[in-house]
């Protein structure tokens, strides 16, 4: 092999190399990235639903799409107000049980647990009102 | 071998004998190949080591290629397969933390918090299926049927003002088929559920499942055994009846 060739050679490799350190750096990345997410379905889908739950004013799934942050679940940012508001509604949704049965300190832990949440996030007043008449309604007369 | 002139010990490579001091003729072919050989040798490493030096580049360059190469395919591995190690780390977690785990467990069943629990256990990767949470097995199974009956209950009792309800005949036949199951499976597994170390919250879940069909569906004991033993049709016409009373829904 002629010394011409043999350079020829190593600029090829070195520019495969400088290409394949980009791919590993770029798949490395991800594969952390990956590692991070608790879920795929918490982190993208379940915040999408509950907006969307939201805006119908479906709370009782609203509450239901929230039971992760109940077990230590802890959202992005952007998507913890969400969570918060199908916690409230839970947290109404369950009080009337434990009440029914006569656990009156669990009643009393959600009915706390659900003035603590409209103090966290005032600015959602008219949606806790919402959810309030729809915890009223749903109890058939 | 021995000397011819003294009879002493002399080596195959000596030149003349350490004892009589007479040069040594027999083994001079021998000494000649030996230095020929030596001296190929000597060529050969030179050349070896030149070519190694010419090439060292690209060794280095080749041995780059195939370690990215690894790395890459390791990399996209661990990507495909994530879920799965992080699900077998919080699996792990889960065992290391029994102690504490229990406690949590304990606060959260002893307040009849089974939502929580269930939220708890979900979250936390709990296998009851191996130890140390296998006691927890009846008891989770019965909790998922629990919890699918009050999220059913939940999902189709609690809408706002305008609310858009888009398929109420389909959320009505999964509440009547939460429903039926899990009194169903409480019914079926007693023997199970009283052999259980948990058998008295699995009871209280029951108390708490009669408690979510006499307030948001309105059936005390008597109806609700009724409603249990009617048939399917009734069944829905009673949860319409009840459920979707507003038409604006």
């Amino acid at each position: 092999m002629t010394k011409k060739t043999k350079t020829r050679i190593l600029i090829i490799a070195n520019i495969i190399n400088l290409i394949l350190a980009v791919l590993f750096f770029v798949a490395a990345s991800s594969a952390v990235e990956e590692l991070k997410f608790a879920y795929v379905e918490k982190d993208t889908i379940r915040p999408d639903s509950l907006r969307s739950y939201l805006e119908r004013e479906n709370y009782g799934v609203v509450a239901n799409l929230s039971h992760p942050i109940r077990g230590g679940y802890e959202p992005a940012e952007d998507d913890l107000d969400y969570f918060l508001l199908g916690e409230y509604a839970d947290m109404l949704f369950l009080k009337e049980i434990y009440a029914e049965t006569g656990k009156t300190q669990t009643a009393q832990d959600c009915e706390d647990r659900a003035a603590q949440i409209r103090a966290q996030i005032p600015e959602y007043a008219p949606i806790f009102d919402k959810i309030d008449l729809s915890a009223e309604n749903s109890i058939p007369e | 071998m021995k000397c011819i002139g003294c009879g002493g010990e002399i080596g195959l490579t000596d030149e003349y004998c350490p004892h009589c001091g007479r040069k040594i003729e027999e083994t001079a072919g021998y000494r000649g190949d030996l230095k020929n050989y030596k001296d190929k040798n000597a060529k050969t490493k030179k050349k070896l080591s030149q070519t190694i030096s010419d090439n060292m580049s690209l060794v280095i360059s080749a041995v780059v290629m195939v370690a990215l190469l690894i790395g890459i395919a390791v990399a996209f591995y661990v990507s495909e397969e994530a879920y799965i190690f992080r699900y077998n780390a919080l699996r792990k977690d889960a065992k290391k933390n029994y102690e504490t785990y229990s406690v949590e467990i304990q606060r959260l069943l002893d307040a009849g918090d089974y939502a929580g629990f269930a939220a708890f256990k979900e979250y936390h990767n709990i296998a009851e299926w191996e130890e140390p949470y296998d006691d927890l097995r009846l008891l989770w199974e019965m909790t998922e049927e629990f919890i699918s009956l009050a999220g059913s209950v939940e999902s189709v009792a609690m809408f706002g003002p305008e609310a858009r309800w888009y398929r109420p005949d389909q959320d009505v036949d999964s509440c009547q088929d939460a429903i039926r199951d899990f009194y169903h499976e409480y019914e079926y597994r007693q023997a199970d559920i009283e052999a259980d170390p948990y058998a008295a919250y699995i009871h209280d879940m029951k108390r708490e499942a009669d408690a979510i069909l006499k307030v948001y569906l309105g059936l005390d004991d008597a109806e609700r055994e009724a409603f249990l033993n009617a048939s399917d049709i009734e069944e829905t016409a009673y949860l319409e009846e009840v459920l979707v009373h507003d038409e604006e829904n």
